[in-house]
């Protein structure tokens, strides 16, 4: 029984961090067609300047809202300085994830000349432990498992009840034709990467509330969140959310069972079989479209 | 009548390959305009350069007493001229519904939202029915509706088709022609391009011949031509 409940909260917990970073990554392949590796560092980014408002004073409840648009604002100069103006150039994808990979070490750098490399610790987002069904639990855990599916929820009503959300889906399945109604395009890839930004930091700042954080702290889970997009596939984002909690779950089985140890090599596993029987990911369709 | 569009002296193309050279016309002069010519030959890079989504090296298009040359295609959507590119390439995911809410995306034509999707639907009741289907389960035919109605939903001062009936079985297409004209007498003018000689003539008051990235013959009204005269003028002899 013990088992079980390990495993399911391990699961729920660890595939609500990789959804929120997963769906980021999504947002901006869907609308833009580019690979964001920049993505990890958001996530850095957004704890530490979450950790600094705490550090300045401020109450959590302040500073973590703040350290999230602060977060879009990034999203957005990035996409205006390392993306929009190689937007049009043959092999876009490619040079992308250079241009982002080098803007992503030069934050993650900077992060480091900032803060120094001793590990930091954000407030937990409700203090305190609990016990359920035989297993010691955090609250802040607890308020990550019921906050990120309501996030989601959010972003999906958002996408799917509102015309700019109509406009976003719009431009990750046509461009000329959004043109054509007269969309903003830019703005439109400029919002991509603030929201994939702003979801970014909120899980760096969720992870900075029950781990130590570093300037490399984001690495780690842009890995898995990639794992998680090839898996489930990235062409929509209700299927790297799915896929994220199913990664989640497989994770907790396999540490409970194997051990940490062999976790990550079982989940390179997962991911080289998924590339080999379904290349397109578990979830997708054919073609690229957000919802 | 002073024409609507004019465009004059444009040369663009893609990279370092120049599609059209010194091309000049007029539209709304005498009613419809119809282009035709043989493929390749520059009418989409026209159609493309006067809605925005390519930059002209250089010439005037003017607009309604305004040069929008090099403007973005939202600012000339704003102003009211509306191409529906060719080959009904939409919004594949995207509702019928959807795709009309986005033609009514532009604050010009978000006033008339309702009342031009009562137009729309009058003009193309099978749009209705499907009303919550996503574009990519329809048929060629109502893709095409769904591409006009959704730049009839841009409220348009200037409709720009290409190719509307590309591809399409001779009963749909009877169908659509039919509509297109309803569009045209409901006082939109139009610029049609079209392989459909016949269609271009009963359609359309003035016609231009494109071919080699310009203007190679111009037919007034007046002018009329048989089916022989423009077919030997395609083939150059």
């Amino acid at each position: 029984m013990s088992a079980l409940a390990e495993i399911l909260f391990g699961g729920l917990f660890q595939g609500s961090l990789y959804a929120m970073m997963a769906v980021g990554l999504a947002l901006v392949w869907t609308t833009i067609g580019v690979f964001n590796f920049s993505h990890g560092v958001f996530m850095m980014l957004g704890a530490y300047i979450a950790w600094q408002l705490v550090e300045l004073g401020l109450p959590a409840a302040v500073a973590f809202p703040i350290a999230v648009v602060v977060m879009a604002g990034v999203g957005w100069i990035l996409q205006a300085s390392v993306v929009r103006p190689l937007i049009g150039r043959p092999n876009i994808v490619l040079v992308v994830v250079i241009t982002t990979l080098a803007a992503g070490s030069l934050i993650e750098n900077g992060a480091l000349t900032i803060w120094g490399p001793r590990s930091k610790q954000i407030p937990a987002l409700i203090a305190g432990n609990a016990t359920i069904g035989g297993v010691g639990v955090s609250l802040h855990q607890i308020a990550i498992i019921v906050i990120t599916p309501l996030i989601l929820a959010a972003l999906w009503m958002f996408l799917n009840r509102t015309r700019l959300g109509l406009a976003l889906r719009a431009v990750a399945q046509n461009e000329d034709a959004s043109h054509l109604v007269g969309l903003n395009v830019t703005a439109l890839y400029g919002l991509a990467f603030a929201i994939a930004a702003s979801l970014a930091g909120l899980a760096g700042i969720f992870m900075g509330g029950y781990r130590f954080m570093s300037p490399v702290m984001g690495s780690d889970p842009l890995l898995k969140a990639l794992i998680v997009v090839v898996f489930g596939g990235i062409s929509s984002i209700s299927g790297p959310i799915f896929a994220a909690y199913l990664i989640g779950f497989f994770e907790a089985a396999c540490s409970y069972y194997f051990g940490l140890y062999w976790t990550p090599a079982l989940l390179f596993g997962v991911l080289i079989l998924t590339l080999m029987v379904r290349p397109e990911g578990i979830f997708a369709s054919r073609s690229r479209g957000l919802a | 009548m002073n024409p609507i569009l004019s465009v004059e002296g444009v040369t663009a193309g893609y990279g370092r390959v120049t599609v059209l050279h010194d091309i000049s016309l007029e539209a709304g002069r005498f009613g419809n305009v119809g282009l035709f010519g043989p493929n390749g030959h520059g009418k989409t890079t026209l159609l493309r350069a006067v809605s925005g989504l390519l930059q002209p090296k250089s010439g005037r298009i003017v607009f309604d007493g305004q040069d929008i040359a090099g403007r973005s295609a939202r600012a000339i959507v704003g102003a009211g001229l509306i191409h529906v590119p060719q080959g009904n390439r939409l919004f594949p995911d995207l509702s019928i519904a959807d795709c009309m809410a986005l033609g009514a995306y532009s604050p010009r034509a978000r006033p008339h939202e309702a009342e031009n999707r009562e137009k729309v639907i009058k003009l193309f009741p099978k749009l209705a029915e499907r009303w919550r289907q996503r574009v990519r389960t329809l048929s060629g035919g109502e893709r095409q509706m769904v591409s006009i109605g959704t730049a009839l939903m841009s409220h348009p001062r200037l409709l720009i088709l290409d190719e509307p009936t590309l591809g399409l079985a001779p009963k749909i297409k009877d169908e659509l022609c039919a509509s297109v004209m309803d569009i045209s007498r409901g006082g939109v003018p139009l610029i049609v391009v079209e392989q459909d000689i016949e269609f271009l003539l009963e359609l359309t008051q003035q016609l231009y011949l494109v071919n080699h990235g310009a203007v190679a013959t111009e037919i007034k009204p007046g002018e009329s031509l048989d089916h022989g005269e423009i077919m030997s003028m395609y083939f150059g002899h």
